[in-house]
């Protein structure tokens, strides 16, 4: 109830203040926004499994978030910006179906 | 392949196993769900989630309106330019038939005046500046059927510049390619694959027309230079052409405007 709560104010606060993201962090916007995705659902996960810790899931949500365009950005410093978002995409991806995968098993049963 | 392997193998965060063992050995539930303090940190994190993904959803959408924006913009500019030159040439073109008209009233007037406006008439018509008429050849040039294989099977500049050259010394007096009147400026090239003449490129098939003496003038081409050249582009890479002989023939006029160029002062 909580989380839900809370996801739809961050929604509408983010729809209503139209804030302008400056343009050098555009492009690390759209990682970010993976990388909270992984930590939402390892959080949803750790529901399922009973070992669910609030603490744990906003630290691993911020460090994601801030990792993940860190690394990005090096990479943009260094020119393979492209190639290493492919690579966070990539292992975020991989994360988040196979968590999805262990929700689905744990709703479903299947 | 061992992190490949361990990325499937442990997806969820480390810490919550940690944290739920340190919780055990505490002697407390391993979850922290149901104690009243998780609230704020959790509903912090969750507006935090909601947060950015509103604010990026709203970015792309703002991207998307600015750049089709923009592009609409640019099409309006190119737009109104093109109608602008447009305007421009059927200025040019009023502009020029005026100073003809006025031309030969002035010239009218005087028997010198009539003589020196007959030969303005020839040299203009030598250099391609005015229009003429008159009997000729038209030698029709075109890409090799798609049949035929081979990178050597479309008509290249050189071909082109032959068969003009061929037909200047076969006695031509006016000479356009594809509507592209030949003048002294006119220069005819290649660049990317199309053929430019006038600066204006061309696609094939392609229509050399030539006025001449049309009794000698085909017979001429073909044995010289330029049908040489043709016969063995035919054969060697399935060059298509013909020849054939028109009663009459209308070319327009090229501007061969001199912009640098002076006339040398009579001494």
């Amino acid at each position: 109830m909580i989380p839900a709560i809370g996801l739809l104010l961050g929604i509408g606060a983010g729809v209503l203040l139209d804030v302008e993201v400056p343009l050098g962090l555009q492009p690390y916007l759209p990682i970010a926004v993976v990388a909270a995705l992984d930590a939402v659902f390892g959080g949803l996960r750790a529901v399922m499994d009973g070992v669910f810790n609030d603490k744990v899931f906003v630290v691993s949500f911020v460090a994601n978030v801030l990792i993940a365009a860190f690394i990005v950005f090096l990479g943009d410093q260094l020119g393979v910006g492209a190639q290493l978002s492919t690579a966070v995409i990539v292992v975020l991806g991989i994360r988040i179906f196979t968590n999805v995968a262990t929700i689905r098993r744990h709703l479903f049963r299947a | 392949m061992s992190l490949i392997t361990d990325l499937f193998a442990h997806p969820l965060d480390e810490g919550y196993q940690d944290a739920a063992e340190r919780r055990r050995a505490a002697g407390g539930p391993e979850s922290s769900g149901g104690a009243p303090r998780m609230s704020a940190a959790l509903m912090g994190g969750m507006l935090a989630f909601g947060l950015l993904l509103s604010i990026a959803a709203v970015q792309v959408r703002n991207d998307r309106v600015v750049v089709s924006a923009e592009r609409q913009s640019l099409v309006e500019r190119i737009e109104r330019e093109n109608a602008h030159a447009d305007d421009l040439e059927r200025t040019l073109a009023a502009v020029q038939s005026d100073i003809v008209v006025i031309e030969a009233d002035q010239l009218d007037d005087l028997a010198a005046g009539r003589e020196l406006r007959d030969s303005m008439e020839v040299m203009q018509g030598s250099t391609g500046a005015a229009p003429v008429q008159g009997p000729g050849v038209v030698v029709h040039v075109d890409d090799a059927d798609a049949s035929s294989q081979g990178s050597t099977s479309t008509v290249l500049d050189i071909d082109i510049q032959q068969v003009v050259n061929g037909l200047w010394a076969a006695g031509a007096e006016a000479i356009s390619v594809n509507g592209q009147r030949v003048t002294a400026l006119t220069a005819v090239r290649s660049a990317n694959d199309v053929i430019l003449v006038n600066f204006r490129p061309l696609n094939p098939p392609y229509e050399v027309q030539a006025i001449g003496d049309s009794r000698t003038l085909a017979s001429r081409f073909l044995e010289g230079p330029g049908g040489d050249w043709l016969l063995a582009v035919s054969e060697g890479s399935g060059i298509q052409f013909d020849i054939r002989t028109e009663k009459s023939l209308n070319m327009a006029g090229a501007s061969a405007v001199l912009r640098v160029a002076q006339p040398e002062e009579e001494s």
